[in-house]
Protein backbone atom coordinates (compact mmCIF):
# COMPACT_ATOMS: atom_id res chain seq x y z
CA UNK A 1 0.00 0.00 0.00
CA UNK A 2 2.02 3.20 -0.70
CA UNK A 3 1.68 6.22 0.92
CA UNK A 4 -0.57 7.89 -1.68
CA UNK A 5 -3.14 5.82 -1.23
CA UNK A 6 -3.34 5.78 2.38
CA UNK A 7 -3.63 9.20 2.05
CA UNK A 8 -6.37 9.14 -0.79
CA UNK A 9 -8.56 7.41 1.51
CA UNK A 10 -7.89 8.70 4.73
CA UNK A 11 -9.28 12.10 3.33
CA UNK A 12 -12.47 10.00 2.72
CA UNK A 13 -13.35 8.98 6.16
CA UNK A 14 -15.17 11.68 7.02
CA UNK A 15 -17.72 11.17 3.73
CA UNK A 16 -17.82 7.31 4.42
CA UNK A 17 -19.37 8.39 7.70
CA UNK A 18 -21.68 10.65 6.81
CA UNK A 19 -22.71 8.22 3.34
CA UNK A 20 -21.41 10.28 1.03
CA UNK A 21 -18.81 8.81 -1.15
CA UNK A 22 -20.00 7.58 -4.74
CA UNK A 23 -21.68 4.53 -5.38
CA UNK A 24 -18.50 1.82 -5.41
CA UNK A 25 -16.40 3.91 -3.35
CA UNK A 26 -17.56 2.72 0.08
CA UNK A 27 -16.57 -0.63 -0.62
CA UNK A 28 -13.40 0.00 -1.87
CA UNK A 29 -12.66 2.00 0.86
CA UNK A 30 -13.87 -0.75 3.27
CA UNK A 31 -11.29 -3.14 1.55
CA UNK A 32 -8.66 -0.34 2.51
CA UNK A 33 -9.01 -0.69 5.77
CA UNK A 34 -8.55 -4.37 6.07
CA UNK A 35 -5.14 -3.50 5.42
CA UNK A 36 -4.42 0.11 7.00
CA UNK A 37 -4.39 0.08 10.67
CA UNK A 38 -4.03 3.82 10.95
CA UNK A 39 -7.14 4.78 8.65
CA UNK A 40 -8.80 1.93 11.16
CA UNK A 41 -8.02 4.59 14.16
CA UNK A 42 -8.72 7.40 12.45
CA UNK A 43 -12.14 5.76 11.91
CA UNK A 44 -12.95 4.61 15.17
CA UNK A 45 -12.23 7.94 16.84
CA UNK A 46 -13.92 9.58 14.36
CA UNK A 47 -17.50 7.60 14.16
CA UNK A 48 -18.84 9.33 17.91
CA UNK A 49 -18.94 12.67 15.57
CA UNK A 50 -21.24 10.60 13.19
CA UNK A 51 -22.85 8.70 16.16
CA UNK A 52 -23.78 12.20 17.65
CA UNK A 53 -25.44 13.96 14.88
CA UNK A 54 -28.86 11.91 15.32
CA UNK A 55 -28.88 13.47 18.85
CA UNK A 56 -29.23 16.60 17.78
CA UNK A 57 -32.59 16.10 15.97
CA UNK A 58 -34.96 17.45 17.89
CA UNK A 59 -37.08 15.11 20.26
CA UNK A 60 -40.81 13.84 19.70
CA UNK A 61 -42.36 11.23 20.92
CA UNK A 62 -43.26 8.23 18.52
CA UNK A 63 -47.37 8.27 18.27
CA UNK A 64 -48.84 5.61 20.75
CA UNK A 65 -50.35 3.27 18.02
CA UNK A 66 -46.72 2.94 16.41
CA UNK A 67 -45.57 0.81 19.49
CA UNK A 68 -48.77 -0.52 20.16
CA UNK A 69 -48.52 -1.41 16.80
CA UNK A 70 -45.15 -2.84 16.86
CA UNK A 71 -45.32 -4.95 19.67
CA UNK A 72 -48.66 -6.50 18.67
CA UNK A 73 -46.68 -7.63 15.38
CA UNK A 74 -43.60 -8.83 17.41
CA UNK A 75 -45.62 -10.79 20.05
CA UNK A 76 -47.38 -12.93 17.11
CA UNK A 77 -44.31 -13.35 15.18
CA UNK A 78 -43.02 -14.56 18.75
CA UNK A 79 -46.14 -16.71 19.06
CA UNK A 80 -45.58 -18.25 15.64
CA UNK A 81 -42.10 -18.20 16.38
CA UNK A 82 -42.85 -20.64 19.28
CA UNK A 83 -45.64 -22.72 17.39
CA UNK A 84 -48.15 -22.00 20.52
CA UNK A 85 -50.80 -20.63 18.39
CA UNK A 86 -53.93 -22.46 19.03
CA UNK A 87 -52.50 -24.41 21.89
CA UNK A 88 -53.71 -22.72 24.84
CA UNK A 89 -54.67 -23.13 28.39
CA UNK A 90 -58.10 -22.71 29.48
CA UNK A 91 -59.64 -19.89 30.61
CA UNK A 92 -59.70 -20.69 34.18
CA UNK A 93 -56.69 -21.60 34.45
CA UNK A 94 -55.62 -18.98 33.04
CA UNK A 95 -57.52 -16.92 35.35
CA UNK A 96 -55.97 -18.28 37.96
CA UNK A 97 -52.65 -18.33 36.57
CA UNK A 98 -52.29 -14.78 35.91
CA UNK A 99 -55.34 -12.57 37.09
CA UNK A 100 -56.39 -13.69 40.51
CA UNK A 101 -59.27 -14.28 42.34
CA UNK A 102 -61.72 -11.45 40.80
CA UNK A 103 -61.46 -13.40 37.58
CA UNK A 104 -63.07 -16.39 38.90
CA UNK A 105 -66.43 -15.43 39.19
CA UNK A 106 -66.46 -14.56 35.52
CA UNK A 107 -64.61 -17.88 34.10
CA UNK A 108 -67.18 -19.75 36.62
CA UNK A 109 -70.71 -18.01 34.25
CA UNK A 110 -71.61 -15.88 37.22
CA UNK A 111 -73.24 -12.59 36.38
CA UNK A 112 -69.80 -10.20 36.53
CA UNK A 113 -70.56 -6.54 34.89
CA UNK A 114 -72.64 -7.94 32.36
CA UNK A 115 -75.14 -6.12 30.99
CA UNK A 116 -75.99 -7.39 27.72
CA UNK A 117 -77.19 -6.53 25.08
CA UNK A 118 -79.46 -5.56 22.84
CA UNK A 119 -79.16 -6.95 19.34
CA UNK A 120 -79.04 -5.10 16.55
CA UNK A 121 -79.69 -5.37 12.67
CA UNK A 122 -80.54 -8.87 12.34
CA UNK A 123 -80.33 -12.10 13.93
CA UNK A 124 -77.12 -14.92 13.05
CA UNK A 125 -78.31 -16.48 10.60
CA UNK A 126 -79.64 -19.81 10.67
CA UNK A 127 -76.48 -21.22 8.95
CA UNK A 128 -74.53 -19.05 11.77
CA UNK A 129 -71.35 -22.03 12.18
CA UNK A 130 -70.54 -20.31 8.41
CA UNK A 131 -69.12 -16.85 7.41
CA UNK A 132 -70.79 -14.60 5.29
CA UNK A 133 -74.02 -14.64 6.89
CA UNK A 134 -75.83 -11.34 7.99
CA UNK A 135 -74.31 -8.67 9.75
CA UNK A 136 -75.15 -8.56 13.51
CA UNK A 137 -74.27 -5.72 15.99
CA UNK A 138 -74.01 -6.73 19.49
CA UNK A 139 -74.10 -3.81 22.44
CA UNK A 140 -72.80 -4.27 25.93
CA UNK A 141 -73.70 -0.94 28.55
CA UNK A 142 -70.69 -1.17 31.10
CA UNK A 143 -71.92 0.99 34.95
CA UNK A 144 -69.14 2.99 34.25
CA UNK A 145 -70.89 4.55 30.80
CA UNK A 146 -68.92 2.68 28.28
CA UNK A 147 -70.47 1.10 25.50
CA UNK A 148 -69.01 -1.60 23.80
CA UNK A 149 -70.59 -3.17 20.54
CA UNK A 150 -69.32 -5.77 18.66
CA UNK A 151 -69.99 -6.39 14.65
CA UNK A 152 -70.01 -9.69 12.78
CA UNK A 153 -70.70 -10.83 9.44
CA UNK A 154 -71.71 -14.19 9.92
CA UNK A 155 -69.03 -15.41 12.43
CA UNK A 156 -66.06 -13.66 10.50
CA UNK A 157 -64.72 -9.94 10.37
CA UNK A 158 -65.74 -9.46 14.19
CA UNK A 159 -65.13 -6.03 14.87
CA UNK A 160 -65.45 -4.39 18.72
CA UNK A 161 -65.89 -0.65 18.61
CA UNK A 162 -65.99 1.22 21.87
CA UNK A 163 -66.85 4.49 23.13
CA UNK A 164 -67.04 6.52 26.21
CA UNK A 165 -63.51 5.21 27.11
CA UNK A 166 -61.97 6.98 29.80
CA UNK A 167 -58.78 7.97 29.22
CA UNK A 168 -56.07 5.01 29.61
CA UNK A 169 -53.17 5.79 32.01
CA UNK A 170 -49.75 6.40 29.89
CA UNK A 171 -48.53 2.49 30.39
CA UNK A 172 -51.81 1.11 29.34
CA UNK A 173 -52.91 -0.23 26.26
CA UNK A 174 -56.39 -1.92 25.58
CA UNK A 175 -56.56 -5.53 24.86
CA UNK A 176 -59.40 -8.01 23.74
CA UNK A 177 -60.03 -11.67 24.35
CA UNK A 178 -62.40 -13.74 22.77
CA UNK A 179 -63.57 -16.62 25.21
CA UNK A 180 -64.31 -19.86 22.74
CA UNK A 181 -65.34 -23.51 23.48
CA UNK A 182 -64.45 -22.35 27.31
CA UNK A 183 -60.64 -21.34 26.71
CA UNK A 184 -59.84 -17.67 26.35
CA UNK A 185 -57.63 -16.30 23.29
CA UNK A 186 -55.56 -12.89 23.22
CA UNK A 187 -56.30 -10.67 20.20
CA UNK A 188 -53.36 -9.88 18.22
CA UNK A 189 -54.07 -6.47 17.87
CA UNK A 190 -54.23 -4.26 20.96
CA UNK A 191 -55.62 -0.98 20.92
CA UNK A 192 -55.89 2.51 22.51
CA UNK A 193 -58.31 5.34 22.66
CA UNK A 194 -58.81 8.06 20.50
CA UNK A 195 -59.29 11.59 22.03
CA UNK A 196 -62.84 11.39 21.77
CA UNK A 197 -62.94 8.42 24.08
CA UNK A 198 -63.37 5.84 20.98
CA UNK A 199 -61.05 2.59 20.29
CA UNK A 200 -61.92 -0.14 17.52
CA UNK A 201 -59.97 -3.87 16.79
CA UNK A 202 -60.84 -6.25 14.90
CA UNK A 203 -61.88 -9.32 16.12
CA UNK A 204 -61.13 -11.99 13.29
CA UNK A 205 -62.77 -15.27 13.17
CA UNK A 206 -65.90 -15.59 16.08
CA UNK A 207 -66.79 -19.03 15.13
CA UNK A 208 -67.64 -20.46 18.59
CA UNK A 209 -67.19 -17.18 20.59
CA UNK A 210 -69.60 -16.74 23.24
CA UNK A 211 -67.91 -13.48 24.64
CA UNK A 212 -65.84 -10.93 23.90
CA UNK A 213 -63.84 -8.59 27.03
CA UNK A 214 -61.68 -5.55 26.76
CA UNK A 215 -58.93 -5.04 29.22
CA UNK A 216 -56.06 -3.06 30.37
CA UNK A 217 -52.94 -4.05 30.06
CA UNK A 218 -49.36 -2.92 29.85
CA UNK A 219 -47.77 -1.96 27.04
CA UNK A 220 -47.25 -4.49 24.50
CA UNK A 221 -50.07 -6.40 25.89
CA UNK A 222 -50.19 -9.75 27.99
CA UNK A 223 -50.51 -13.31 27.69
CA UNK A 224 -53.81 -13.46 29.81
CA UNK A 225 -55.73 -10.81 31.43
CA UNK A 226 -54.63 -8.93 34.31
CA UNK A 227 -57.22 -6.83 35.42
CA UNK A 228 -60.92 -6.64 35.58
CA UNK A 229 -62.97 -6.14 32.25
CA UNK A 230 -63.66 -2.62 31.34
CA UNK A 231 -66.21 -4.18 28.85
CA UNK A 232 -67.77 -7.71 28.76
CA UNK A 233 -69.90 -8.52 25.18
CA UNK A 234 -72.22 -12.17 25.21
CA UNK A 235 -72.33 -13.20 22.11
CA UNK A 236 -75.51 -15.26 21.24
CA UNK B 1 -44.61 -11.36 31.14
CA UNK B 2 -44.22 -8.58 34.59
CA UNK B 3 -41.15 -10.76 35.41
CA UNK B 4 -40.00 -11.02 32.22
CA UNK B 5 -40.08 -7.29 31.40
CA UNK B 6 -38.75 -6.21 34.72
CA UNK B 7 -35.43 -8.41 33.96
CA UNK B 8 -35.20 -7.00 30.28
CA UNK B 9 -35.30 -3.32 31.74
CA UNK B 10 -32.30 -4.00 34.04
CA UNK B 11 -30.36 -6.01 30.66
CA UNK B 12 -27.79 -3.27 28.66
CA UNK B 13 -28.80 -2.80 25.19
CA UNK B 14 -26.15 -4.79 24.06
CA UNK B 15 -27.39 -7.81 26.55
CA UNK B 16 -30.90 -7.56 25.22
CA UNK B 17 -30.18 -7.70 21.51
CA UNK B 18 -29.65 -11.75 22.20
CA UNK B 19 -32.62 -11.68 23.73
CA UNK B 20 -34.41 -10.14 20.92
CA UNK B 21 -32.65 -12.32 18.30
CA UNK B 22 -34.12 -15.35 19.96
CA UNK B 23 -37.82 -13.22 19.28
CA UNK B 24 -38.37 -11.90 23.24
CA UNK B 25 -41.07 -9.24 22.80
CA UNK B 26 -40.46 -7.68 26.25
CA UNK B 27 -36.81 -7.30 25.29
CA UNK B 28 -37.91 -5.81 22.27
CA UNK B 29 -40.38 -3.47 23.75
CA UNK B 30 -37.65 -2.30 26.56
CA UNK B 31 -35.26 -1.22 23.25
CA UNK B 32 -38.14 0.69 22.03
CA UNK B 33 -38.98 2.29 25.05
CA UNK B 34 -35.17 3.69 24.88
CA UNK B 35 -34.73 4.39 21.73
CA UNK B 36 -37.90 4.72 19.82
CA UNK B 37 -38.11 8.82 20.43
CA UNK B 38 -34.84 8.79 19.08
CA UNK B 39 -35.38 6.71 16.01
CA UNK B 40 -38.86 8.69 15.55
CA UNK B 41 -37.36 11.94 15.94
CA UNK B 42 -34.41 11.16 13.57
CA UNK B 43 -36.66 9.87 10.68
CA UNK B 44 -38.74 13.42 11.14
CA UNK B 45 -35.66 14.76 10.95
CA UNK B 46 -35.26 13.25 7.70
CA UNK B 47 -38.57 12.76 5.66
CA UNK B 48 -40.26 16.20 7.54
CA UNK B 49 -43.25 14.45 7.46
CA UNK B 50 -45.16 12.21 10.26
CA UNK B 51 -46.91 9.52 8.48
CA UNK B 52 -43.29 8.94 6.57
CA UNK B 53 -41.18 9.32 10.03
CA UNK B 54 -43.66 6.37 11.68
CA UNK B 55 -43.15 4.00 8.52
CA UNK B 56 -39.43 4.27 8.82
CA UNK B 57 -39.33 3.86 12.70
CA UNK B 58 -41.65 0.62 12.14
CA UNK B 59 -39.52 -0.63 9.42
CA UNK B 60 -36.08 0.06 11.43
CA UNK B 61 -37.58 -1.62 14.44
CA UNK B 62 -38.46 -4.59 12.33
CA UNK B 63 -35.51 -4.88 11.02
CA UNK B 64 -33.85 -5.17 14.14
CA UNK B 65 -36.60 -7.70 15.14
CA UNK B 66 -35.59 -9.67 12.58
CA UNK B 67 -32.14 -9.37 12.49
CA UNK B 68 -31.24 -8.47 16.36
CA UNK B 69 -28.80 -11.86 16.69
CA UNK B 70 -26.80 -10.45 13.65
CA UNK B 71 -25.85 -6.91 16.07
CA UNK B 72 -22.23 -6.81 16.18
CA UNK B 73 -21.03 -5.46 19.71
CA UNK B 74 -17.40 -4.55 18.26
CA UNK B 75 -19.02 -2.58 16.14
CA UNK B 76 -20.35 0.71 17.71
CA UNK B 77 -23.38 1.07 20.61
CA UNK B 78 -27.00 -0.72 19.94
CA UNK B 79 -28.57 3.13 19.83
CA UNK B 80 -25.46 4.20 17.12
CA UNK B 81 -26.58 0.49 15.29
CA UNK B 82 -30.34 1.52 15.44
CA UNK B 83 -29.83 4.97 14.31
CA UNK B 84 -28.11 3.87 11.21
CA UNK B 85 -30.42 1.72 10.00
CA UNK B 86 -33.24 4.52 10.35
CA UNK B 87 -31.22 6.92 8.74
CA UNK B 88 -30.33 4.44 5.66
CA UNK B 89 -33.81 3.65 5.29
CA UNK B 90 -35.13 7.52 5.86
CA UNK B 91 -32.52 8.39 2.96
CA UNK B 92 -33.65 5.79 1.23
CA UNK B 93 -37.47 7.12 1.65
CA UNK B 94 -36.87 10.30 0.67
CA UNK B 95 -34.92 9.13 -2.40
CA UNK B 96 -38.18 7.14 -3.42
CA UNK B 97 -40.03 10.33 -3.34
CA UNK B 98 -42.59 9.58 -0.14
CA UNK B 99 -40.56 12.10 1.99
CA UNK B 100 -40.31 15.66 1.65
CA UNK B 101 -37.32 17.39 1.01
CA UNK B 102 -34.83 16.83 4.36
CA UNK B 103 -34.98 20.80 6.29
CA UNK B 104 -31.38 22.44 6.18
CA UNK B 105 -30.70 23.52 9.43
CA UNK B 106 -29.94 22.63 13.14
CA UNK B 107 -32.21 24.90 14.46
CA UNK B 108 -35.96 23.02 14.78
CA UNK B 109 -36.28 24.03 18.03
CA UNK B 110 -39.69 24.35 16.68
CA UNK B 111 -40.71 20.77 16.89
CA UNK B 112 -42.47 21.19 20.56
CA UNK B 113 -41.31 18.75 22.94
CA UNK B 114 -44.90 16.45 22.82
CA UNK B 115 -44.39 15.01 26.48
CA UNK B 116 -43.87 17.48 29.98
CA UNK B 117 -40.24 17.50 30.74
CA UNK B 118 -40.89 15.34 34.18
CA UNK B 119 -42.60 12.86 32.44
CA UNK B 120 -39.01 11.70 31.03
CA UNK B 121 -36.78 9.87 32.50
CA UNK B 122 -33.36 10.17 33.83
CA UNK B 123 -31.38 9.48 30.90
CA UNK B 124 -33.73 10.75 28.46
CA UNK B 125 -32.80 13.81 30.58
CA UNK B 126 -29.27 13.67 30.15
CA UNK B 127 -29.27 12.64 26.61
CA UNK B 128 -31.37 16.06 25.94
CA UNK B 129 -28.80 18.00 27.76
CA UNK B 130 -26.13 16.09 25.74
CA UNK B 131 -28.17 16.86 22.74
CA UNK B 132 -27.97 20.36 23.50
CA UNK B 133 -23.98 20.02 23.73
CA UNK B 134 -23.66 18.48 20.47
CA UNK B 135 -26.27 21.12 18.94
CA UNK B 136 -23.60 23.96 20.39
CA UNK B 137 -20.96 22.33 19.15
CA UNK B 138 -22.57 22.25 15.56
CA UNK B 139 -23.77 25.46 16.10
CA UNK B 140 -20.37 26.98 16.48
CA UNK B 141 -19.12 25.45 13.34
CA UNK B 142 -18.19 27.57 10.44
CA UNK B 143 -21.42 27.71 8.46
CA UNK B 144 -20.22 26.05 5.16
CA UNK B 145 -18.90 23.03 7.47
CA UNK B 146 -22.04 22.44 9.31
CA UNK B 147 -23.82 22.99 5.67
CA UNK B 148 -22.21 19.91 4.08
CA UNK B 149 -22.66 17.73 6.97
CA UNK B 150 -26.04 18.58 7.40
CA UNK B 151 -26.62 17.60 3.94
CA UNK B 152 -25.32 14.24 3.89
CA UNK B 153 -26.09 13.05 6.38
CA UNK B 154 -29.87 14.31 6.98
CA UNK B 155 -30.53 14.82 2.89
CA UNK B 156 -28.64 11.41 1.80
CA UNK B 157 -26.37 13.83 -0.63
CA UNK B 158 -22.90 12.31 -2.23
CA UNK B 159 -20.24 14.81 -2.06
CA UNK B 160 -20.55 15.26 -6.07
CA UNK B 161 -24.11 15.94 -5.49
CA UNK B 162 -23.50 18.79 -2.67
CA UNK B 163 -20.58 20.03 -5.15
CA UNK B 164 -22.85 20.47 -7.94
CA UNK B 165 -26.00 21.91 -5.43
CA UNK B 166 -23.43 24.33 -3.92
CA UNK B 167 -21.28 25.46 -7.13
CA UNK B 168 -18.04 24.35 -5.54
CA UNK B 169 -15.21 22.21 -6.00
CA UNK B 170 -15.41 18.23 -5.34
CA UNK B 171 -12.36 18.98 -3.23
CA UNK B 172 -13.64 21.82 -1.27
CA UNK B 173 -16.64 19.88 -0.29
CA UNK B 174 -14.27 16.88 0.54
CA UNK B 175 -12.23 19.73 2.70
CA UNK B 176 -15.35 21.52 4.63
CA UNK B 177 -16.74 17.68 5.48
CA UNK B 178 -13.41 15.98 7.00
CA UNK B 179 -12.41 19.60 8.77
CA UNK B 180 -16.18 19.74 10.18
CA UNK B 181 -16.49 16.37 11.63
CA UNK B 182 -13.22 16.39 12.96
CA UNK B 183 -13.92 19.76 14.90
CA UNK B 184 -17.48 17.91 16.00
CA UNK B 185 -15.18 15.07 17.55
CA UNK B 186 -12.25 17.27 19.49
CA UNK B 187 -15.21 19.57 20.37
CA UNK B 188 -17.52 16.31 21.80
CA UNK B 189 -17.14 16.42 26.24
CA UNK B 190 -15.33 13.76 27.66
CA UNK B 191 -16.82 10.35 27.80
CA UNK B 192 -19.46 11.21 25.54
CA UNK B 193 -18.36 8.38 23.03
Amino acid sequence: MSEIEHKRWHEELSAYLLGALEPGEAESLERHLESCERCREELRWLAPARDALPETASRMQPPPELRVRLLADVREDARRAAGAAGARPGLLERLRDFAGPRWRPLAAGAAVLLIVAAVVGYEIGSNGSEGGGNPVTVESNEPSGLVAAVSMEGTENGRIELSNVSPLPPDKVLEAWLERDGEVEAVPMLFVPNGKGEAATTLGDMRGVTTVMVTAEPPGGSEAPTSEPIATVTIG
Amino acid sequence: MAADRQKAERLADEELMPLIGGKDPEAFAVLFDRHGGAAYSLAYRIVGERDAAEDVTQEAFISVWRSGARFDRARGSVRSWLLSIVRNRAIDALRAGSGRAPKLNFDDEAILEQRPAEEQTEEEAIRHETAGEIRDVLEELPGEQSQVIELAYFGGFSQSEIAGMLGIPLGTVKGRMRLGLRKIRSELAEGWA
